[in-house]
């Protein structure tokens, strides 16, 4: 009998895990796929909500490519139980699924702060495809829109927002932007660059409600005055979509515990993307990232291993990258650790600022600033991540580094990056074009 | 496959391989648009162009989530413009530094061997850069490691 593949969550996990099955796999298996939403790619949704984009464009497969994989789908069902000892899981509809071996990739949902009126009319989350079309329906030319939050997230729709002739005012409760992406300097750096931009920013603001009056939304802070507007985005974090997994004996701590081949504390369940607590590539500790490279990564390892392969995954690497206005943010790796070695430049002339960490004379983190489309600004952002993620050897570049850390190239060729590079791979061969995976016959 | 192999000892920086590039990719005489990149070495008394390897893992490619790098037929992970969306996760994933974004088009571009006849390695005058069937290496780490080393001896850095 064919090996039957349980797929939970349809994201970029889930997605990436059933292509690398049909690439992989040597005779046809069953995949099956469970998931709340139709295939889509939440990191587009940006493009969509600034109409850059029409909204068939984020979808990831449709249902002929599904049908084309052979997956056979349930599409709008949850998961609602699983039974890890007799390898059932129950759907919301009841319906039950048997399988041989299953991945849980669920993923995350946006959380609101919990504030009176958080749930009010006219406050938005935007993580799904629904809250999307909710904030796209919202937000007129001239709207005054309030970002509850200034993380990776809030940042990832700025430029949507303000190319919709919106107004726009940014509260966190921290005392600076960006706390999990990039240091202080960075953070004045661009609250300096929003705020000539046009962009209203209360740092150290505590929401206390959100209120409605005459058809618009008041909200009131703990010691600061009023602001009123048309449009709130709660952008104040996510949470992983595990709670349906209580009790099947999976170990959970932050997210799934998930060893080098995704696999969780029970050998025939799998979990991969921002519900997975794996191997991070710099601390080499289990971490979740909830980031998009990890859940691709998490899916396509997963997928050749349950496809009978051995990958073994040396662990993933955060890499952030956001535009606001026309100015790159990006960070690498161990950008915050403070122990670390660490060398920063910043210009005086133009927006541009580099950190770059050390441990020994290894990179293992980064921070870059600079305008976009500055074509070097882009060429360090890439060879920043390899230093990374290769972790070669730098020697005496490591000092040259750190007195010209906006001088990446000639350290990064001349410590032989590149023949590091060129043989890795994450699932032990080259990789497929997105169109070239196997069809059904 | 072909792929361009590097010969830097032979680039004397003329940046002919830059402006044939942005011209055969973008119609337009611009070396800020070029994909291929002449670097100094060696306080520019040497010179070396460097792109994309065309990598086995395509870390761009992989990376994008639209789908929209793919591998044409000359073997070359190639950009989309019509599926790119502009989100540049490709320039941050590819380790190499070879992926870059045009802020005018709001799209990502790179190398894709112009379809197989890659005007670099027509233009260059010295054959510094030729189009041959082998396997891609580091053409530029040992090149660079001894010239930069010189550099950094001669005191611009502290040497160790
Ligand atoms: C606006 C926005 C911008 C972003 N920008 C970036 C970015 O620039 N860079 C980056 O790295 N990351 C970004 N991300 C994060 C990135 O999208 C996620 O990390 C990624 O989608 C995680 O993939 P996943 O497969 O783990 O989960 P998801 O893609 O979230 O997929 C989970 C799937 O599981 C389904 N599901 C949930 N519960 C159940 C259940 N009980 N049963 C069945 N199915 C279920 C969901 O409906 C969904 O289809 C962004 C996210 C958003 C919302
Ligand atoms: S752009 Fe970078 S990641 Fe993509 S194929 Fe070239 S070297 Fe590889
Ligand atoms: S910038 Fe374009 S090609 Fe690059 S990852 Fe994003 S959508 Fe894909």
């Amino acid at each position: 009998m064919a090996t039957r593949h349980l797929i939970i969550g349809g994201g970029t996990a889930g997605i990436n895990a059933m292509r690398t099955i049909r690439e992989e796999e040597s005779t046809r298996s069953e995949i099956t796929l469970v998931s709340a939403e139709r295939p889509y790619s939440r990191m587009v949704l940006p493009y969509y909500l600034d109409r850059s984009i029409a909204e068939s464009h984020v979808f990831t497969a449709t249902a002929k490519v599904l049908a084309d994989w052979g997956v056979k789908t349930h599409l709008g069902r949850r998961a609602a139980a699983l039974d890890a000892k007799a390898s059932v899981c129950t759907l919301d509809d009841g319906a039950k699924v048997e399988y041989d071996d299953c991945l849980i990739a669920t993923g995350s949902s946006a959380v609101r702060a919990p504030v009176p009126g958080a749930d009010g009319p006219g406050v938005h989350s935007f993580w799904t495809l629904d809250e999307a079309r909710g904030v796209i329906a919202a937000i007129k030319p001239g709207s005054h829109v309030v970002m509850v939050g200034a993380g990776f997230i809030a940042f990832t729709i700025l430029n949507s927002i303000l190319s919709l002739g919106a107004t726009l005012t940014i509260v966190e409760l921290a005392p600076r932007i960006l706390p999990r992406m990039i240091d202080d300097t960075g953070a004045k750096l661009v609250e300096d660059w929003l705020t000539k931009h046009g962009v209203t920013i209360r740092t150290g603001a505590r929401l206390a409600r959100i209120e409605d009056t005459k058809g618009r939304k008041r909200l009131r802070f703990a010691g600061a005055s009023d602001i009123a507007c048309d449009v709130v985005i709660m952008a104040t974090g996510i949470k992983t979509n595990l709670d349906w997994l209580k009790g099947a004996g999976v170990t959970i701590n932050r997210g799934i515990v998930v060893d080098d081949r995704l696999r969780s504390s029970v050998p025939n369940v799998y979990a991969a993307g921002d519900v997975a607590e794996g191997r991070d590539l710099i601390s080499g500790k289990g971490d979740v990232h909830a980031i998009e490279p990890t859940a691709q990564e998490h899916g396509r390892v997963v997928g050749s291993n349950m496809a009978g392969k051995d990958v073994r995954y040396r662990g993933s690497l955060i890499i952030n990258i956001v535009e606001v206005c026309h100015l790159d943010v990006a960070s690498f790796g161990a950008w915050d650790d403070n122990r670390a070695d660490a060398a920063a430049g910043l210009r005086a002339d133009r927006p541009a600022y580099r950190k770059l960490l050390f441990s020994g004379d290894r990179l293992t983190g980064a921070i870059i600033l600079g305008r976009s489309g500055d074509i070097w600004t882009s060429n360090d952002v890439g060879m920043l991540k390899g230093l990374v993620q290769t972790g070669v050897a730098l020697g005496r570049f490591k000092e040259h580094l750190k007195k010209h850390p906006f001088d990446v190239k000639p350290a990064f060729i001349a410590s032989r990056t590149t023949h590091t590079l060129l043989p890795e791979t994450i699932l032990g061969r080259p990789s497929k074009a997105p169109g070239d995976t196997p069809v059904a016959v | 496959m072909r792929v361009l192999k590097i010969h830097p000892e032979k680039c004397t920086g003329c940046l002919r391989c830059e402006l044939a590039c942005s011209y055969t990719q973008t119609g337009t005489f611009q070396p800020a648009k070029s994909v291929i990149r002449v670097s100094p070495f060696e306080g520019h008394t040497s010179y070396a162009p460097y792109t994309c390897t065309q990598c086995a893992e395509g870390w761009c490619m992989t990376a994008c989530p639209v789908g929209a790098i793919t591998i044409n037929a000359a073997g070359a992970k190639d950009v989309l413009d019509d599926t790119c969306v502009g989100c540049k996760l490709c320039t941050i994933a590819c380790p190499y530094g070879t992926m870059f974004y045009d802020p005018d088009t709001r799209k990502a571009f790179k190398c894709n061997l112009c379809g197989g006849a890659p005007a670099c390695a027509e233009a260059c005058p010295t054959a510094a850069i030729t189009y041959e069937e082998t396997a891609t290496l580091d053409w530029l780490g040992d090149f660079a490691h001894e010239r930069t080393a010189r550099v950094l001896v001669g005191g611009r850095g502290s040497a160790s």
